[in-house]
């Protein structure tokens, strides 16, 4: 064909007034100048910088973390509004409209399975993200506020899993909620079943509980309330905290702090553009191959009076419901969530030694990312224990064990009388506190060893014969005893005694704490204790 | 004249005084005034009121019959009934009735519980709430789950027991 040059027609659509207007900037030339012009002219990607350190968009520094997570909340916002022209939020019409999704709407499968999917790869890919800035301690000054966005964020992405899951109406849905809402009625003052919550008046058509349902149950207001929230208010809420963390990012030139102030810079555009396109595209190809091949799982239609048997919270939250298990509600489930997050966010001002920032390090930072990741694995264990372990009547079963056996009901449990129960918290707070920080010397670790191994068996042996604790349960003593001795005791006393009075305080607290739910744990389940401490006026049960 | 214009004491300090806390006065209400707003003030909710049939229908022992529909247990003993309502007192799941066990046991978190509805095992705090119960002129088993009760000595009196001899 004589007439047709591709060359000419394309030059003809560029050069025309059309195109120029929409894309401004001339010939492409592809020297610095056009590279640093497309990065500023473009109101999608004028929020990069021109330049950026190269150590700061290595693969192997970031893996891309941060950017799939904001892929995957692009990913949710498309496949959410999408869902919603085929959603009504009652309760009569709610679970009918999931089965319309899966079986009569076209693609409608493959959007909520993507909905789904998305957004616990979400959950994984932030907690990720976090790990990933904590251990390259990338979190230091100046960076300290913008890690507490963070924590923001990742609080909310858990709180649009929550709100999401109620509305299929199904019994995942309707007994998750319940749960959820009745441990914000436990609340201290503000919740009718919490402690001093009488004290305020609080009674159950008038608490913190009443306003997030809408009602005394969870019913049609709070499937709306949900809906709201879910689709419309903490998406807002989460895009204005991803500006300003965004924002930030690039104040503070990215995340791999400098370590000579000359270090070598690239060019934003190709080379971190490329990679974000790829993190994007690889995102999207694994969500849709994924939501292809797996049905996102849609139990029975919701009904308020029978819950099923064994009931799990999705396994984000089957941590907390784990959790739930050791504690009282409000201690459980309002308590420890809020220190932990509080104390994420705390982290900076606490750690201000100036090693370790912006590269990978153990040796550097040996407390702070052990600490650190041990609490992710703590967290990620309770996941396991309620997911593997739980069976019917959310009894321990084995993951080999079969849920048809009908196990013994477990035995009876007992509390410590109050003034056992007052000297132990106190001795565990007051000596645990304090014994790290005046010890100066530094402790032999094989001598420590022999020492808290001498301990351990020596109490176990007034267990077992003064206490007639059984032979079989000593392994738990010793596995609990081991782990408080070693990340409660040694690793503070060698790491953070010299640090100032208050930090070193927050710090231990903070650390005592984390043991000490472990250490519970392993007195329920090794021990039948229900609570150490336990003042049932207050609800002070621990 | 100057003096006549401005009023005695409004300063400019004075002035912006009142501005600012006008403002946060202003913010301050508005905030309380959004949080009245997601109280509702009317809803919709069934009854907690109902009819469990006649008395002398019921089996000694704990019956289930009502479980699904209105979430209660009825126990008749040798001197008449009690109702436990089956809302779990650690974070309100329905627990099951096991006779053979003679346990309640809660699926979200383990709590068990014994027939009278007292803790065995498990995270709960407090014993199992009972339903007022009563028996109507026509023999049927009246029970309000809006009143309820949960302290032994008060759960084991009228409103929360209803006596009754069986008819032969």
């Amino acid at each position: 064909m004589p007439g047709l040059n591709l060359e000419q027609i394309k030059k003809s659509i560029i050069d025309s007034q059309i195109w120029r207007s929409m894309f401004r900037g001339g010939v492409w030339k592809d020297n610095p100048r056009d590279r640093a012009a497309h990065i500023i002219g473009n109101i999608w990607l004028h929020l990069h910088p021109v330049k950026v350190r190269k150590r700061a968009i290595e693969w192997t520094y970031t893996w891309g973390l941060g950017g799939i997570s904001f892929m995957l909340f692009l990913i949710l916002t498309v496949t959410g509004v999408l869902l919603m022209f085929y959603y009504r939020p009652t309760i009569d019409l709610a679970y009918q409209d999931m089965k319309d999704l899966e079986f009569a709407v076209t693609l409608g499968k493959l959007m909520r399975n993507a909905h789904r999917w998305a957004a616990q790869a979400m959950v994984v890919f932030v907690i990720l993200h976090m790990v990933r800035v904590f251990v390259t301690g990338a979190y230091k000054k100046p960076r300290e506020f913008n890690w507490g966005i963070g924590v923001l964020l990742l609080t909310f992405t858990l709180f649009l899993s929550f709100t999401g899951y109620l509305l299929p109406w199904d019994q995942l849905a309707i007994w998750a909620v319940t749960v959820g809402t009745n441990m914000a009625g436990a609340t201290p003052f503000l919740g009718n079943e919490g402690p001093f919550g009488s004290l305020m008046g609080m009674r159950i058509n008038n608490d913190v509980r009443f306003t997030l349902l809408g009602g005394t149950t969870v019913g049609e207001n709070t499937l709306l309330r949900f809906y709201v929230l879910h689709c419309v208010a903490v998406p807002l809420l989460v895009g204005i905290l991803l500006i300003v963390h965004f924002w930030r990012i690039r104040k503070d030139s990215f995340s791999a702090a400098p370590r000579d102030p000359n270090e070598e810079k690239v060019e934003v555009w190709p080379n971190l553009i490329v990679r974000e396109y790829i993190a994007a595209a690889g995102t999207v190809l694994v969500i849709l191959l994924w939501s292809w091949l797996v049905n996102a799982p849609l139990e029975v239609v919701a009904n308020p009076n029978v819950t099923p048997n064994p009931s799990k919270a999705p396994w984000y939250f089957v941590g907390l419901q784990e959790l739930l298990v050791y504690f009282d509600p409000w201690i459980a489930g309002v308590l420890i969530p809020n220190i932990i997050i509080v104390g994420l966010m705390a982290i900076p001002y606490l750690d201000q030694s100036p090693g370790g920032t912006g590269y990978y390090s153990f040796k550097e930072r040996p407390f702070a990312n052990t600490l650190f990741l041990l609490g992710i694995a703590l967290w990620f264990i309770l996941i396991a224990i309620g997911y593997y372990c739980r069976g019917p009547n959310y009894q321990w079963y084995w993951p080999w064990e079969s849920w048809l056996v009908e196990k013994a009901p477990p035995a009876p449990t007992w509390s410590l009388p109050l003034w056992a129960g007052t000297l132990l918290i106190l001795a565990y707070f007051g000596i645990g506190l304090v014994a790290p920080k005046l010890i100066q010397r530094e402790i032999e670790w094989k001598r420590a060893f022999i020492w808290c191994g001498a301990g351990i068996t020596l109490l176990s042996l007034g267990c077992v014969f003064l206490g007639g604790v059984a032979w079989g349960r000593l392994p738990w003593l010793y596995f609990f005893g081991f782990a408080y001795f070693l990340f409660g005791f040694l690793m503070p006393q060698r790491h953070i005694r010299n640090l100032s009075w208050t930090r070193y305080i927050v710090t231990m607290s903070l650390v005592l704490m984390m043991m000490g739910v472990l250490l519970k744990m392993g007195l329920r389940l090794g021990f039948d204790i229900k609570y150490i401490f336990t003042l049932p006026q207050f609800s002070l049960n621990i | 004249m100057p003096e006549t214009i401005a009023p005695a004491g409004l300063t400019r300090r004075n002035f912006l005084w009142l501005g600012w806390s006008a403002l946060v006065g202003f913010l301050t209400s508005g905030a309380a005034a959004a949080a009245r707003f997601f109280f509702p003030n009317v809803i919709y909710e069934p009854s907690q009121k109902f009819n469990a049939g006649p008395a002398q229908d019921y089996p000694m022992g704990v019956s289930t019959k009502w479980l699904n529909e209105q979430r209660v247990w009825i126990i008749r003993t040798e001197k008449g009934f009690y109702t436990v309502w089956a809302r779990c007192t650690h974070l309100g799941c329905t627990p099951n009735w096991f006779a053979d066990q003679n346990r309640f046991r809660c699926p979200c978190h383990g709590s068990n519980f014994s027939s009278d509805g007292d803790v065995i095992a498990g995270p709960a705090p407090k014993p199992l709430y009972r339903c007022a119960v009563e028996i109507a002129s026509t023999g049927d088993l009246i029970i309000d789950k809006a009143v309820i009760e949960g302290r032994s000595g008060f759960r084991d009196k009228t409103p929360f027991f209803a006596n009754f001899k069986a008819t032969v």
